[in-house]
């Protein structure tokens, strides 16, 4: 069935660029070749460096660097000593942090893990000039800044931003990561045949079951349902022995179509009309196909597999609403509340004649009471909302072993109910809550425009009006200062955080064209100034009591604290 | 529950003492006290709460409880149910289920929306099916231990208590330390309810700019501390004292500032103050982390330090002040003989204190985290979404996201505009603050612009009264747009705007409904597949060649 999710989401991150023509205009700038241009992107890198904190992608970091380099090489500015020293540092940083994430837990040679990555091998050797041997000379390095900015362009610019896989910042994953890959995909690859092939052994023993059923509906009336015949013996053997190695494998298959499920061809063989039950809100299983798996059921029936049947009984449910096919859904929901019965101790079966008991109990997958997990079938059940859900829900919360409060238990019902828009369920609550109404959204429609009607109210709710209360409450304390709350008539939740109404998506449109430089004095904090004893630059009381009386800062924060008439 | 019975538990919820008296990390709840919200989420050990029994005086137990119960059970079969296993050192608490803006602002996010379940790891220890699960809580099985409390833990609180109770004058000034992740803060936690069982106040001032116990992280705060801490620190984010925004999670790259900021906030604490004071300290304990540890004690007049450590071998010097007088401090020096020191000391005698040692011995000691929610990063994403969740409105209604709120405006020419932590271009300067988290300040020199945005060219530490997250910029109106939970009436002082290295949680980004298509600064095309698309990946315990087969395996 069609289990699988479509992984069509890819998962979002956060990046230092507003948009896609903010990168764009930064590679471009990066790989002008002009100066002023490059310059601009390198003011702009240093913008995301300050988005990033830490976290700026190693490539944009190196690129920057290297640019930088060129720059100030073109600039004329400095000699070549000067010019070797920065690319040095430049060229080494790039070898070094290119070649981290290849790193695993042993250190291994540079050289093989740029040559991996198709790094020059001279490159490398450049590195190694620069850190151990005679600088290299300027002629190299900018050779060197040269063939790594291509590298660069080739291997992260260009790709970038073009779809792939996604790993997280965060995630600290291993490495050796290729080789990790291929493995997990090999591994993948084996396990899934081998899955394919014991799915496969299951059905047929599932069809041979089923086979041997259909005939001995031509036999005898009377052997139908009961013992099972002695040629099944073998087969049932072989289920037991399947439930025993992969009651997983087992109960997928039971619940594909035209096991548990019937098909309408299969229905017809047994006699049932197929479109008479679906859309019952309390449906069960009809005897004939429930006769015809309580062999195999009753053979079943241990705790755990009783409560994986459940449990998978749920999850198919809740594909099955999603896509609406009525039948299964029936039948899901009938198997789930057919097994639920079974554990119930419900006391009206206290007063019935032998005879009536032993005709119920017949029809039973098992007789003793089975501790289930409760609290997990309800999440499950919850999780997999239709038409019978508030049935089943009921049937969970009578047996529970620690039943939940009654009034929880009621609200739980009672949302339920609205959730899934069927029609008031017969609760087993105390008489005075009985009558209470089920609310319905047409219901709760009502009785708020009722509310509103009353409170004369009209357009606004009244959290709404609370909130404007608070908002004119902050901006009269804020009168007088340059702060205000914002009273443009903005609808801001049409507005993600980062953009503003009116603003352009031009990668430009946030340039600070003309600015005031503030320069502090660099001093020590010194909060408001209000305590009278502590004027700025006089040491505190809680002066050290060892060592030097003033440090270098105190005596900025004395020179600070200097008036000149 | 019974005397010296324990409930281990995940989930949330409100306690009430309705009989009897109940113990959560240190705090004591007296029957008739108030009642308390308990925070165990995946992210931290679990809360245990134990029953100690009513103190010793001889009442008739079953009918004082049969007559505080009459408020709170109105069935009277299950009331004299529960009655009948009252005994004089039994306690009955009352747990209602806990719902804040807190809560429903984390459980927004899709991540986060298991928060306060058990992890995958004590998933099998989980007691499911009991009446507690419909209220959030999540009993564990008597194999998870929960908080594990020392001999010498035991030890040395009792002997911080004692001081404080009067045995020295003035008050206790007690400083923590030990290597990263050995339990620090959860330390102070204890430390902090307990006294909180004796006093009506404690002091505290934070030196871990990493793990902050009240501000988001970055900051370094003086707080008074009040109520006690039963849960992790995003639960119970506060506005502190006084706070300076360093904007950094650790303190190697200005080592002064950290040290200066941290003497300027004590020198805010009253003097005269008579109540306890807790000082939480960097992880770092190596090296320069060493040098700034021997310099805090010799600035501040510390009564106790308390150094914490696992396993055998302790992790650095124990600070006695013995080994203080010759120690070297990043900013002090030992003691030398001249003029000076002799008129020094004859003012102030040599420093004596209390050296105390706790053994850790709390599972997973000494070990980042690595499970969902317990890594360091993952914590400072709580501690700002903590933060954040101040601006949801106390009524509980739907969760607000934070693009649909009505921001504060302020002109940019009012307010200056910095960066802590490198150096942007001004021109590009709005690149980089838009849409993050910044630290609002209050610069002592007025803000006056000669035309255009107030850019400083150098940021400093400034005193700092909170955060938002700038929410947009109005570059034709020359407006900044804000949110912030900063109360109006100190907003109005906020003159500068610092950016830091502590960015915006990324699923406050990511995870803003309403938007099908592009959002600024979100993509879904970034390919981390690539040669650099990371970041500078730091290798901890890289094992070079030789040391291969050797005690690192």
């Amino acid at each position: 069935s069609a289990m699988k999710k479509s992984s069509s989401e890819k998962r979002r991150h956060v990046v230092a660029w507003v948009n896609k023509a903010e990168w764009d205009q930064v590679l471009d700038y990066l790989y002008s070749k002009d100066p002023a241009l490059q310059r601009f992107a390198l003011q702009r890198v240093s913008a995301w460096r300050g988005r990033y904190a830490h976290n700026t992608p190693v490539a944009v970091d190196c690129t920057a660097d290297l640019v930088r380099c060129q720059v100030l090489d073109r600039s004329g500015q400095l000699n070549g000593d000067d010019l070797v020293l920065l690319y040095g540092a430049a060229l080494v940083r790039f070898v070094n942090l290119i070649t981290e994430r290849q790193q695993g837990r042993k250190a291994r040679p540079l050289r093989r893990l740029a040559g991996k990555l198709n790094i020059p091998e001279w490159v490398v050797d450049l590195r190694h000039d620069f850190t151990h041997k005679k600088l290299p000379t300027l002629k190299w390095c900018r050779k060197g800044c040269k063939v790594v900015l291509e590298w660069l362009q080739q291997e992260y610019w260009s790709r970038q931003l073009g779809g792939g896989a996604d790993e997280d910042w965060e995630s600290d994953s291993d490495g050796e990561e290729e080789d990790a890959e291929l493995k997990r995909q090999e591994s993948n690859l084996l396990s899934r045949q081998r899955e394919m092939e014991a799915f496969k052994a299951t059905r047929d023993i599932l069809i041979s079951y089923e086979s041997e059923r259909y005939q001995s509906l031509d036999g005898p009336q009377e052997d139908r349902a009961l013992a099972p015949l002695a040629d099944m013996s073998w087969l049932l053997g072989e289920i037991k022995q399947l439930s025993l190695d992969s009651s997983d494998l087992l109960v997928d298959v039971l619940l594909e179509d035209g096991f548990l499920v019937p098909t309408v061809e299969q229905l017809e063989t047994l006699g049932c009309d197929p479109f008479e039950t679906p859309g019952s809100s309390e449906p069960r299983v009809p005897q004939p196909v429930l006769r015809f798996w309580l062999p195999l059921l009753k053979m079943l029936n241990s705790p755990s597999f009783i409560h994986l049947l459940l449990e998978k009984l749920f999850v198919e449910l809740k594909v099955a609403t999603a896509e609406q096919t009525d039948l299964r859904v029936f039948y899901l929901s009938a198997w789930a509340s057919e097994v639920l019965l079974c554990n119930s101790n419900k006391f009206e079966f206290r007063f019935e004649r032998k005879t009536q008991k032993k005709a119920r109990m017949k029809d039973r997958i098992f007789m003793n009471r089975i501790q289930l997990r409760w609290q997990q079938l309800l999440s499950a059940c919850l999780d997999a909302p239709c038409g019978s859900t508030p049935h089943l829900l009921q049937l969970i919360l009578d047996d529970m072993e620690h039943p939940l409060p009654q009034d929880t238990q009621q609200k739980l019902l009672q949302l339920c109910s609205i959730y899934t828009q069927t029609p008031a369920v017969e609760f087993s609550l105390p008489r005075d809550q009985k009558h209470q109404p089920i609310y319905t959204l047409e219901s709760l429609h009502e009785k708020r425009r009722q509310q509103l009607r009353h409170s004369g109210e009209r357009s606004e709710s009244s959290g709404d009006l609370q909130r404007m209360d608070v908002l004119t409450e902050k901006a009269k304390v804020l009168r007088g200062s340059p702060w205000q709350v914002c009273s443009d008539k903005v609808l801001w939740k049409n507005f993600p955080l980062g953009k503003v109404p009116g603003q352009s998506d031009d990668p430009s449109s946030l340039m600070v064209e003309t600015y005031s430089a503030m320069t502090v004095c660099e001093q020590p904090v010194e909060m408001e100034s209000s305590r009278g004893q502590n004027a700025p630059g006089v040491p505190g009381p809680a002066r050290a009591a060892e060592g030097l009386i003033w440090n270098q800062s105190d005596v900025n924060r004395l020179k600070c604290g200097l008036k000149l008439f | 529950m019974q005397k010296n019975q324990t409930l281990c538990f995940r989930g949330k919820c409100i306690v009430t003492c309705l009989y009897g008296r109940v113990e959560v990390m240190g705090f004591t709840i007296d029957e008739g006290q108030k009642s308390y919200p308990l925070f165990s989420p995946a992210s931290h050990c679990p809360l245990t709460l134990r029953a100690l029994g009513h103190t010793d005086y001889v009442r008739d137990d079953r009918t004082e409880a049969s007559n505080i119960l009459e408020d709170y059970l109105s069935a009277a079969a299950s009331r004299k149910k529960l009655v009948k296993k009252v005994t004089p050192t039994s306690s009955i608490i009352l747990l209602d289920p806990l719902d804040t803006p807190l809560t429903r602002f984390l459980s927004s996010f899709t991540h986060l929306s298991e928060l306060f379940s058990p992890p995958v790891s004590e998933l099998m220890s989980t007691v499911l099916d009991t009446p507690l699960n419909g209220l959030g809580v999540i009993p564990l099985a008597s194999n998870i231990e929960g908080l594990k409390i020392s001999r010498s833990c035991r030890d040395a609180l009792s002997t911080v208590i004692n001081a404080c109770k009067g045995d020295i004058d003035g008050c206790a000034v007690i400083l923590v330390y030990g290597v990263k992740n050995v339990g620090k803060s959860t330390f102070i936690r204890i430390l902090i309810n307990t006294l909180l069982n004796h006093t009506s106040n404690v002091d505290y001032l934070e030196g871990d700019l990493g793990q902050t116990e009240f501000t988001p992280p970055g900051c370094l705060c003086l707080s008074t501390v009040k109520e006690p801490l039963l849960g992790p620190p995003f639960t119970h984010q506060v506005t502190p004292d006084h706070m300076i925004y360093y904007g950094q999670s650790s303190c190697e790259t200005d080592l002064d500032g950290y040290l200066e900021s941290l003497k300027s906030l004590w020198r805010r604490r009253p003097q005269s103050r008579e109540i306890p004071v807790i000082i939480n300290t960097m992880g770092w304990v190596k090296g320069f982390g060493f040098q700034l540890l021997v310099d805090l004690i010799r600035f501040l007049p510390v009564t106790h330090v308390v150094q914490l450590s696992h396993g055998v071998s302790t992790q650095c010097s124990s600070l006695t002040p013995d080994f203080l007088r010759t120690a070297q401090g990043y900013q002090t020096h030992p003691t030398t003989q001249t003029a000076l020191d002799e008129f020094t000391e004859s003012h102030c005698p040599p420093k004596t204190y209390t050296h105390l040692h706790v053994q850790s011995e709390f599972e997973g000691v000494a070990r980042q985290g690595t499970a969902t929610h317990q890594r360091s990063n993952e914590h400072r994403e709580l501690l700002l979404l903590g933060y954040l969740s101040q601006l949801q409105s106390d009524d509980s209604g739907p969760v607000r996201p934070l693009h649909t709120l009505t921001p504060y405006q302020v002109p940019n020419t009012a307010v200056a505009l910095g960066v802590i932590h490198c150096e942007v271009a001004p021109s590009h300067m709005f690149y980089a603050v838009n849409a993050s988290l910044v630290g609002l300040c209050c610069l002592a020199e007025k803000v006056t612009s000669k035309g255009g945005p107030v850019i400083l060219s150098q940021a400093t530490l400034c005193p700092c009264v909170g955060f938002g997250v700038l929410r947009g910029i109005d570059t034709a109106r020359g407006l900044y747009f804000l949110l912030t939970p900063v109360d109006p009436s100190v907003l109005r002082k906020v003159n500068c705007l610092l950016l830091g290295a502590i960015s915006l949680p990324s699923c406050i980004l990511t995870e803003q409904p309403g938007f099908e298509s592009e959002m600024p600064y979100v993509t879904a095309d970034y390919s981390f597949d690539l040669t650099g698309a990371g970041k500078i990946r730091v290798f901890k315990g890289l094992m070079r060649p030789m040391y291969q087969n050797t005690h690192f395996l």
